[in-house]
């Protein structure tokens, strides 16, 4: 990462179109960031910003609660006095695991930012909170196993093991990611058969996500830029490109997308499931038009949860116009999922209680943190991710409960004003889930 | 999960039951050879390293070698050289050297080793049914030489000969992998109608026998790519496993072979495989192989079930269980 128009962070991170500095602000001052500065109480009038950029229909949707609540009601009733935001649960299950937010950490990858030292800080504080984390493809063929070579921590098994001794009882999980060309590193198979696996194994937290797709450039593989030598090093695993000219010292590395049908999509499920029987089952499908139907067939195969990645960006590198022209948003996929057959994820610029409270009041069980989670320890390694949680906490309580509701299961689609006709509640199914 | 503690080499190899057990698996490679040879069956001696093995072993690490700066494997299994070697002869066998880092849950099932052997069959222009007759020749010649020549041993071992004379008396047992799920959900066992027979699944039905039996037609999902699927029941393949009786389990694994070059291609694919890796075997189904079928029958687990063993490291002079350091 190199540029003049690069922010302060620990490890000079930047994310450029991203609510970065709102970002840092909360992995600096925690669930206090979900207000303004306090210095400024009682001297400023806030109000809404009407210059606030809304960059997707999601943003621009309002969460709006009734007037009267009957939910608040059975609340008061079995607390005995009137309830609080500290009285909603923010407890979820989350493809097979349990999670103390309706939140979990997205794929990294292998790209530069992400594995660096900040992909092994950021298991250690999921860990710590009992919140899911998957580990992202390539890590393996880019950064190595990390078995036999004890200085490799930033390896896969490295941050695996960093999570698990975190992490508090019953709580939490890793997922495992493996794409086509991990097939050939075997990602899964050393994971199953790797003893650093075996607390998660046993108590039912290790997943396996089968990335069929990613949000920042659906229909293409995985793209990182490489340095020259080490992009000689992958050259007979992945396409390597002189993209930037046969001097500039860095070349173009693409992976393959990997080739889908509804069938191919089917039998890998079931033989991951054959094959791995004590491990979950996680799918993570780009925003293409046939979402839904894609969906359908995972849950139908036996996927604990389906992740929809909504075109939104990510830690990797991708063509312009792919960002800015290419795949569903993902209010769209939302919509076309309708009421989701089993376990619902969605990523895609997840960094603040509104935006995910959305994105859950319209289908999904719970929202991946992407960019928002290594902006935030990348401000502070040691606690910038613990505090972003925190302040999510905070803000998911203050709307849950702000919509007379007080467990995530409880929202749906009536909770959300969109800025788009289609989107007003015209779903009438009872519940979501 | 208890931790099996291997004895050292020298306890193992000076042991009488060692000793015994070694000699009746020569007795089992001899009796094996024989009938095979009789039956037309050239012997190959298998390759131990290539580009890439079967990709079939559920859960296991394949082991990769530097071969020269490429990544090569040890064979999990030599079936894709088994289908190559057809092009040399028509039937053929190895008694191949396997290698699998199984899952560390597989070191108390008394049935996985890391470092196995295979008698593998392989049979030109057989169907499934064809190879279902050479696979029950051959395990029921195996054991009458056994019964016949080492009755003394036996007799160590505390194996009575009397449990092999449903076997040596009539063909085998066979079942659906339907009827086989089915019969372990009356036995209130929770198997996945869409996954292999589970470790537990197999014992109970097992236990149950007191001759081997097949199970058949296992759904596409719980297998490698190379397990014909029915042209006429998509999604059933033209597969089986053979198991033993007395709860000794899962003996041999079979099937009818794919050998056509877009259905091999996209069952690749179903198994989350980049078919890349797979170029040498390709280029030659590619130019054309001959449709086969065979089997590999697991000669420690026979071993353990002819000689009525606790556990199937007995049968290994040098056994290796997942996740234990062992010579």
């Amino acid at each position: 990462m190199s540029g003049p128009e690069r922010s302060g962070g620990a490890g000079g991170l930047s994310a450029p179109g991203f609510p970065e500095q709102q970002v840092r602000r909360r992995a600096r001052l925690g669930a206090a960031a979900a207000f303004p500065d306090p210095e400024d109480y009682g001297q400023h009038l806030f109000g809404a910003d009407p210059g606030r950029s809304a960059p997707d229909e999601l943003d621009r949707a309002r969460l709006v609660p009734p007037v009267f609540m009957p939910e608040r009601l059975e609340r008061l009733i079995d607390l005995g006095r009137e309830p609080l935001h500290h009285d909603v649960d923010l407890t979820v299950e989350i493809g097979g695991f349990r999670s103390p937010l309706p939140v979990y950490l997205s794929a990294f990858g292998s790209t530069q930012v992400a594995s660096s030292d900040l992909g092994l800080a950021v298991s250690e504080q999921a860990g710590r909170l009992g919140v899911p984390m998957v580990i992202g493809e390539n890590v393996v063929p880019m950064n190595g196993y990390g078995r036999i070579d004890p200085a490799a921590g930033r390896t896969l098994l490295g941050r695996l093991h960093r999570y698990a001794a975190e992490a508090p009882d019953g709580l939490g999980g890793v997922v495992v990611q493996q794409s086509t060309e991990d097939a050939d590193a075997e990602v899964w198979n050393l994971v199953y058969s790797d003893p650093t696996a075996t607390r998660l194994l046993d108590t039912g937290r290790l997943a396996f996500e089968l990335k069929v797709g990613q949000g920042a450039k659906p229909g293409l593989g995985g793209m990182t830029v490489l340095g020259a030598a080490a992009g000689r090093g992958v050259a007979g695993q992945y396409a390597v490109e002189e993209l930037f000219g046969p001097d500039a010292g860095r070349v173009l590395r693409c992976s393959a997308p990997g080739t889908f049908t509804d069938e191919i999509l089917r039998q890998q499920i079931r033989l991951m499931r054959n094959n791995f029987p004590r491990a979950q089952v996680w799918v993570k499908l780009h925003p293409g038009r046939d979402i839904a139907h894609a969906a359908e067939v995972a849950w139908a195969a036996g996927a604990a949860s389906v992740t929809v990645d909504g075109a939104e960006g990510g830690s990797g590198w991708a063509p312009l116009s792919f960002l800015d022209h290419v795949g569903l948003p993902l209010a769209e996929c939302l919509r076309r999922i309708g009421r989701p057959g089993g376990c619902l994820l969605a990523s895609g610029r997840m960094w603040d209680g509104a935006r995910i409270a959305k994105t859950l009041a319209l289908g999904a069980r719970a929202a991946g943190l992407g960019r928002a989670a290594l902006i935030a320890a990348d401000e502070d390694p040691a606690a910038g991710l613990s505090r972003l949680l925190a302040c999510l906490d905070m803000e998911l309580r203050l709307i849950v409960s702000a919509l007379g509701k007080y467990t995530i299961e409880a929202l749906g689609p009536e909770d959300v004003w969109g800025a788009s006709p289609a989107m007003e509640g015209e779903r009438t199914y009872d519940h979501h889930r | 999960m208890t931790q099996t503690v291997l004895p050292g080499p020298r306890a193992h190899l000076t042991s009488p039951v060692t000793r015994t057990v070694l000699r009746v698996q020569n007795t089992i490679t001899a009796a094996a050879r024989e009938y095979l040879a009789g039956d037309g069956f050239v012997e190959m001696l298998p390759p131990i390293i290539g580009p890439v093995t079967d990709p079939g072993a559920r859960g296991a690490k394949q082991v990769d070698v530097d071969f020269y700066g490429h990544r090569y494997k040890l064979m999990t299994s030599a079936i894709l050289y088994k289908q190559a070697s057809l092009l040399a002869f028509d039937r053929i066998f190895y008694i191949a050297p396997n290698v699998r880092l199984e899952p560390l849950e597989t070191s108390s099932t008394a049935r996985h080793l890391a470092e196995f052997h295979q008698i593998d069959v392989e049979v030109a222009h057989a169907s499934r049914d064809d190879i279902l007759l050479v696979a029950q020749g051959l395990v029921t010649h195996i054991v009458r030489r056994v019964v016949e020549r080492m009755p003394a041993e036996l007799a160590f071992l505390g194996r009575d000969p009397s449990s092999f004379a449903p076997l040596l008396d009539g063909p085998f047992g066979r079942m659906t992998h339907h009827e086989a799920t089915k019969a372990l959900h009356e036995l209130e066992h929770d198997q996945s109608p869409d996954a292999e027979i589970d470790w537990t699944g197999e014992r109970l039905l097992s236990a149950e026998h007191e001759r081997p039996f097949f199970i058949t037609d296992y759904p596409k999902g719980s297998r490698g790519f190379y397990d014909r699927e029915n042209p006429d029941l998509p999604g059933m393949l033209q597969n089986f496993d053979l198991i033993a009786p007395e709860g000794y389990g899962e003996l041999c694994s079979g099937s009818e072979r794919e050998f056509e070059y877009r259905r091999i291609v996209a069952r690749i694919r179903e198994t989350g495989e980049n078919p890349a890796k797979y170029g040498w075997y390709l280029d030659l189904v590619r130019d054309g192989i001959k449709g086969s079928a065979g089997f590999g029958i697991g000669l420690e687990r026979l071993t353990r079930y002819i000689a009525g063993l606790e556990a199937t490291w007995q049968a290994n002079a040098y056994p290796k269980l997942p996740g234990v350091v062992s010579p």
